[in-house]
């Protein structure tokens, strides 16, 4: 009784959350130009994406931006993080609080408080033009605060007495880093750079209060081609966007999961060679 | 003149002799947490020497300050003569097992016990050497690729002994070694370790608040309780001669009677208790109408059910509870006054006849040599 309810309920909520993408998936391959009207199969709407300009600017845009600010992120996010975690200052919980600040202000928020920054900046030293650059710094300035919860995360987990052994056992504090706390932490970066690229591929509010003309990103054109009507070309454009992240997330669990079977793998095979 | 000079031979070679001095150590965590207070001792070369203390008292801090993983607040610390005070841990001749062992998750057992090598700069064929000389000395050869998650707790704990003692190190300290093994291992790798350390005849302090474990392994010992040294001494010392009540408590188990020193003599002292009057065969450093404790170890006292000759050094109790361990049995004896008198006899005989039941009434005597009076 509880059983059948408890699986009806989780089908509901799978059916709520994934039917509309399912939806604009299909009609992206929908024949006819009304975008609730099912006709025929095609890939037109496809093939005119590969020769719409704006679109694939956009695209190229999107995965520069998002890579370079993964990458950003990902660095900021460490050293952030290593400050909080191995540090111990005056102010540290303040600090450590902080830090998760960007993580629940609301985007609009951190997208105007950026944007008016950045115009004094401008006022002052003519300089930067709102573009690539702008975008990059707000992106990286978000994810800098979600890849630092990850790594946090992994630090606080890893045993502080592994880099004391390495420095017992020789290691300059360089070395140290090198040698074992690099190496421990690196699915946590993994994580954190698939977490702020789909973050930064996917963004629409920091973006279009940062961006400058020419620099218009995957989901402002969308977001502003929905604006005039909708049309199947969005749709196959969301499927593209959707196919992108999907991907980025797919490549993480395999990452993790194929980890974590190796271990299994491992520990099995310790066992059976222990029974022996 | 002579005599002066082996004096000054003596001196000499027992200056040489400490590998390891501590002076006034003090370690104050966030202006007022005394971890350590105080703390002066010497290590000679060779020596096993075991902290032991309660948790909390501050033995890891000693420990970590040795290490170099914490700065003194005050005191300074000399190996061999040189002060390392202020050395950072990489550049010490000083390797650690961790209590948790710490060892690398993400390299095999051979590359964590090489770790330390590498550091060193030394040749390729060296460390192959060394490593494979190390492998056979904790009998780990065939787990040499294995990855520390695919060890057992055993296991684990003899690859983080091979790694400390890699780099041959002057001083090796050992944090709670065996602590994290279930009892009956424990045993069998305490011998094991010691068999080991004694090969290598590295200097070593270790850690413990298992008083058993401390026994068996160290040739000294210091009891530590809030920061500072209570005793130290060889383990019998200790354990013989406790200097205060705390450590009669600590180390084994012990009945404590509470008294008044009634005749103080220099060959004897009479020592007055509610439960019986105890007959000292030694004099000691107090004074007539001092209150003290005297101290009898539970398997120092005879019990018999026919009433003892003389008026010393006896008591009568009923025998509330009896535990056997087999080698022996431990019966609890409740006397007149209330007080519980632990009492240790060895089973001599198979079918325990002329033994005790509960509800027994029994007398419990003992030698004249076998109290400790404790004056603190
Ligand atoms: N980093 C620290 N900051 C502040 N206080 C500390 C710190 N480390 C230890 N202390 C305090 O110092 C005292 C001694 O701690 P220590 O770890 O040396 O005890 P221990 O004897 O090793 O105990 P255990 O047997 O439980 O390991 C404790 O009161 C502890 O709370
Ligand atoms: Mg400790």
């Amino acid at each position: 009784m509880t059983n059948t309810f408890g699986r009806s309920w989780m089908i509901a909520v799978y059916l709520f959350l994934y039917i509309p993408i399912i939806t604009l998936v299909v009609f992206s391959f929908n024949g006819s130009p009304l975008v609730t009207v099912w006709s025929e199969f095609t890939l037109k709407w496809y093939g005119k994406l590969a020769q719409d300009r704006e679109i694939i600017a956009g695209v190229i845009l999107s995965l520069k931006l998002a890579f370079l600010s993964g990458m950003l992120s990902v660095l900021f996010g460490t050293f952030t993080a290593f400050a909080l975690v191995r540090y111990r200052f005056r102010g540290h919980t303040l600090l450590s609080s902080m830090a998760n600040m960007p993580l629940v202000m609301p985007d609009v928020l951190v997208g105007l408080s950026l944007l008016l920054m950045l115009v004094s900046l401008q006022r002052w030293l003519g300089y930067p033009e709102r573009g690539l650059l702008t975008i990059l710094l707000g992106h990286a300035f978000l994810g800098t605060a979600y890849a630092a919860v990850v790594v946090v995360s992994r630090l606080r987990e890893m045993d502080s007495k592994l880099e004391e052994a390495a420095m017992d056992l020789g290691c300059k504090p360089f070395q140290v880093f090198t040698l074992v706390t690099f190496p421990l932490i690196v699915p946590a970066l993994v994580s954190a750079f698939l977490l702020t690229f789909t973050l930064s591929f996917d963004d629409v509010v920091l973006s279009a209060f940062l961006s400058g003309p020419g620099s218009t990103t995957l989901p402002l054109v969308i977001f502003s081609r929905a604006r005039l009507g909708l049309s199947p070309s969005i749709n196959a454009v969301a499927a593209v966007t959707i196919a992108v992240v999907s991907i980025a997330v797919i490549v993480s669990s395999i990452y993790q999961s194929r980890a974590e079977k190796q271990r299994m793998r491992e520990i099995a095979q310790a066992y059976n060679d222990g029974n022996q | 003149m002579a005599a002066e000079k082996t004096l000054k031979l003596e001196k000499n070679s027992l200056h040489q002799d400490n590998l390891l001095r501590i002076e006034n150590l003090t370690k104050i965590y966030d202006g007022s947490v005394k971890a350590v207070d105080d703390v002066s001792l010497t290590v000679a070369k060779g020596e096993i020497f075991g902290l032991l203390g309660s948790s909390g008292c501050g033995k890891s801090t000693l420990l970590r300050m040795l290490a170099g993983f914490e700065v003194p607040t005050n005191g300074k610390i000399f190996l061999a003569g040189e002060d390392i005070t202020n050395l950072p841990p990489y550049q010490r001749p000083i390797n650690m097992m961790f209590q948790s062992y710490a060892l690398f998750p993400h390299l095999s057992v051979w590359d964590n016990i090489a770790f330390g090598l590498r550091r060193d700069g030394m040749a390729k064929e060296k460390i192959m050497e060394r490593v494979e000389s190390l492998l056979k000395l904790v009998q780990l050869g065939k787990f040499a690729k294995r990855k520390p998650h695919q060890l057992s707790g055993g296991q684990q704990q003899r690859v983080a002994l091979a790694r400390s003692l890699a780099k041959q190190p002057k001083l090796l300290l050992l944090d709670e070694p065996l602590g994290a093994l279930d009892k009956k291992l424990r045993e069998s790798t305490q011998l094991e370790l010691v068999n080991i350390i004694e090969e290598v005849g590295v200097t070593c302090v270790l850690v413990t608040h298992d008083q058993e474990e401390a026994m068996t392994i160290s040739s000294r010992i210091a009891v530590m309780s809030e920061g500072s040294f209570l005793q130290v001494g060889t383990p019998d010392e200790i354990y013989e001669t406790p200097n205060s009540r705390l450590i009669a408590d600590f180390i084994g188990n012990v009945n404590i009677f509470e008294g008044v020193v009634d005749e103080d003599l220099p060959d004897h002292v009479t020592v007055k208790c509610p439960e019986c009057t105890h007959y000292v065969g030694h004099g000691i450093t107090g004074s007539s109408g001092m209150s003290v404790g005297v101290a009898v170890r539970p398997e120092k006292i005879l019990l018999s059910k026919t009433k003892p000759k003389g008026k010393y050094n006896w008591c009568e109790g009923e025998v509330t509870d009896i535990a056997y361990f087999g080698a022996h049995t431990t019966y609890h004896l409740k006397l007149m006054t209330g007080m519980i008198l632990k009492v240790q006899q060895q089973n001599r005989t198979r079918n325990l006849e002329g033994g005790f039941t509960w509800g027994d009434r029994a007398f419990a005597q003992w030698d004249d040599l076998a109290m400790i009076v404790l004056t603190h």
